[in-house]
């Protein structure tokens, strides 16, 4: 028995130590570049890396890290250097307090007392519109959005992002009356939603490559709702010290790409389905490496980090917890309520909240992961422990053994088949939420998802839901597998009889 | 031949929420004889065994081994004083029958010929197939269990045997055989041994001393000949009538 988990410790250790060498950082550049998890935000970041490459810069570009939100943080608290951002969202959503009316020079004074700079504007606004088929508007004689409040029975479906925000449908609601209640649906696939006909009108960026592949009309806005959404690039104020040529890269792209020119890179992306890095290079008019992007080995080793590493940790620690909930009750109950409260936060949530504790990329994403697996484990050691026969326990007790020798060789192997239980619901789990891990840079499986979401792409959604469909697969045969050979034999006969 | 008892219990009361398992029970357990407590469930017979291996405490009154009231700090040398044996065997199923006899060996440093040589003896004495050492509980009879958990309860070699109704779920045959092994085990060995059964008949087999419990206090104590000539009350009469109903009326 002893030799048993000996043998599978030592092999536990051994896969630990693979999956580490596996989460490799990235090599150490002087600048950091983020951008969002949509099309032309990544294209942006591939522009500012390609343009400080031209000067000598070394930047690399960690692309579709999330939402406005994570971006933010991650530029406030350094782990990224730069990224595309739009006025509209910086003066409502980053900067609450600021008049409605505020220019590009007011946002400056703002930012730079955060540590942060703002460039000139690239040359487009990415504003926010309403937009519909041409076909539905034509027949409902439909052009503003005020002529949206003569049909309530119109099906809308919008971006959660612009759901919530303060300058989305609250204050669109509110300025246009519209009678609606909406859906909240990813913005790309908002767009196939639109085209099937199962949603009416959307909200809809004003570069958004679709608009004309997919002859939508945007909405005017009447009441001129909508604030401007200025492209620009935001920075910390030290890289005018510490990479001077960064900045001087991004000035030089000050007004450079008219909104015309934006939608037609975005198509390029999203529906001719070119690399960003290759279209970023054709703009610039520079060569690019070609770089190859990571493959399904790189996807599968940074997945497998992921869910290894954080499942390691849960053991070490859930197992003790269980094993403490055990043997006291009250206190127990308090831990299985904890464990209980985490595994009710909503993954997503989870993984933001990482970020102002442990920055982006795989360390924030193994905390939520390892979070997210003591649930099971602690209720499972638990469970395995209080079910023990009060018979065997009080023989065990009865032999004059102490305590601690009772719970290694009696009571942790009678419970182990729950552990281990445990472990396999919460290696399943974690596979699955480790996917989720990407909107934060962990990369992963959640990768190829994403970028497929993005773009549209549902051959690349494939390429990452079809590999982690199988992992999961894979680790409940292969905890079965490591059920079988560590369930000792007496209590598989005694099962079995 | 008066000796001072192996154990005593003072005044002792154990109660369990509203129910009072053990009640200002007064008992002397004698040193190197059987003794067998008897009663029907709920009698505190039980109770008894687990003061005396402190796996219960007394609410009130004293637990005393050689005189000397029993201390929780010593509790894991006073456990070891004592082979204890429960009605299915308490046996490990995950461990084979060599590795229950040798958790309480193994802990205590015995080296592994040393476990092994006193496995091989008690299974000679035991009468148990020295080839099931290696099997697993669930692959032995419940008989051969029983022998195993005696076995398993001898290994330190206790001064006490506790035996809480060892043969209760034994079929009639197989039970037959080892009380008279049993019997034999404990003459020879020349051990304290407290053994509780709900049989009368069982119990005067193996004891010249029974010790009849009701509501947790002594009904009546004495050999099965006081028992059935004087009867204390109408209670140990009925018990001592219950018991001997079936074979007055084959004969």
């Amino acid at each position: 028995m002893s030799r048993r988990l000996a043998t599978a410790s030592l092999l536990a250790c051994l896969l630990v130590a693979v999956l580490v060498a596996g989460a490799r950082p990235a090599a150490a550049a002087t600048v950091t570049i983020g951008s969002k998890d949509f099309t032309e935000s990544v294209v942006l970041g591939e522009v500012a890396r390609l343009a400080a490459l031209e000067r000598g810069v070394d930047a690399r570009h960690r692309r579709s890290l999330g939402g406005t939100r994570i971006l933010w943080r991650a530029l406030l608290e350094g782990e990224i250097d730069a990224y595309p951002e739009y006025t509209g969202t910086i003066g409502h959503e980053l900067l609450r307090d600021l008049p409605r009316d505020a220019g590009i020079g007011e946002l400056r004074a703002r930012l730079r007392a955060l540590g942060i700079g703002i460039g000139e504007p690239l040359g487009f606004d990415n504003g926010y519109a309403i937009g519909m088929r041409e076909e539905t508007a034509a027949r409902l004689g439909i052009a503003d959005i005020s002529g949206l409040a003569a049909h309530p029975s119109l099906h809308i479906a919008l971006s959660n992002e612009f759901m919530d925000r303060a300058d989305g449908w609250p204050g669109l609601k509110a300025a246009y009356g519209l009678p609606m209640e909406p859906r909240g649906m990813d913005h790309a696939l908002a767009y196939r939603a639109l085209a099937s006909g199962a949603i009416d009108a959307t909200d809809l960026y004003g570069t958004d490559a679709e608009i004309a592949y997919y002859d939508l009309r945007v909405l005017n806005d009447d009441r001129r709702y909508f604030p401007r959404y200025d492209a620009v690039y935001l920075y910390r104020i030290d890289l005018e010290q510490r990479a001077p040529g960064f900045v001087a890269a991004l000035d030089g792209l000050a007004g450079s790409i008219p909104a015309s020119r934006m939608r037609s890179m975005n198509k390029a992306v999203k529906i001719d389905g070119e690399a960003e890095e290759a279209v970023a290079a054709r703009f610039l008019d520079v060569a690019h490496a070609g770089r190859a992007g990571p493959g399904l080995l790189d996807y599968t080793l940074q997945h497998l980090a992921l869910v290894g590493i954080s499942l390691a940790l849960a053991v070490v620690l859930a197992v003790p917890l269980g094993v403490l909930a055990a043997r006291r009750p009250r206190l127990g109950q308090v831990l299985l309520g904890l464990t209980g409260i985490l595994q009710t936060v909503p993954s997503l949530a989870l993984f933001v909240f990482m970020i102002p504790l442990f920055g982006i990329g795989a360390v924030p994403a193994i905390a939520a992961l390892f979070l997210y697996s003591l649930l099971p484990i602690v209720r499972n050691t638990h469970a395995g422990l209080v079910g023990i026969e009060p018979a065997l326990k009080e023989s065990a007790a009865a032999l004059g053994l102490p305590p601690g020798f009772r719970l290694r060789r009696v009571e942790l192997p009678l419970a182990l088949r729950s552990i281990l239980a445990g472990v396999k619901i919460a290696a399943v789990v974690n596979v699955g939420t480790a996917t989720l891990g990407a909107l934060i840079g962990a990369g992963g499986f959640g990768q190829p998802i994403l970028t497929g979401i993005r773009l549209d792409d549902l051959g690349l959604i494939m390429q990452g839901a079809v590999p982690a469909a199988l992992l999961a697969l894979a680790m409940q045969g292969l905890f079965e597998a490591i059920e079988r050979v560590l369930t000792p034999r007496g209590l598989r006969l005694r099962a079995a009889s | 031949m008066h000796r001072a008892p192996a154990y005593s219990l003072q005044g002792v009361t154990r109660a369990y929420g509203a129910v009072r398992a053990v009640d200002g029970l007064t008992l002397a357990i004698a040193r190197g004889e059987t003794t067998a407590l008897i009663g029907s469930s709920g009698s505190g017979k039980s109770t008894v065994l687990r003061l005396l291996l402190g796996l219960e405490w007394p609410d009130a009154g004293e637990v005393r081994r050689d005189g000397i009231a029993l201390r929780r700090e010593a509790l894991l040398e006073e456990r070891r004083r004592v082979g204890y044996v429960i009605q299915e065997g308490g046996l490990f199923p995950h461990l084979t029958v060599l590795g229950n006899l040798a958790l309480l060996p193994g802990y205590l440093g015995w080296s592994r010929s040393r476990i092994h040589r006193r496995a091989l003896e008690l299974a000679e004495l035991a009468r148990l197939p020295s080839g099931l050492l290696e099997r697993f509980p669930a692959e032995l009879s419940g008989g051969q269990r029983q022998r195993v958990a005696l076995v398993r309860a001898l290994m330190h070699d206790p001064p006490t045997l506790l035996l809480d109704e060892p043969l209760g779920s034994l079929d009639p045959l197989v039970r037959h055989e080892l009380q008279e092994d049993l019997r034999a085990i404990f003459r020879r060995l020349g051990k304290t041994v407290v053994l509780v059964t709900h049989d009368l008949a069982e119990a005067a087999f193996f004891s010249e001393r029974l010790v009849l419990m009701r509501h947790g206090r002594v009904a009546q104590e004495g050999s099965i000949e006081d028992f059935l000539r004087a009867p204390a009350d109408d209670f140990v009469r009925e018990f001592v009538a219950a018991r001997r109903e079936l074979p007055g009326r084959a004969a």
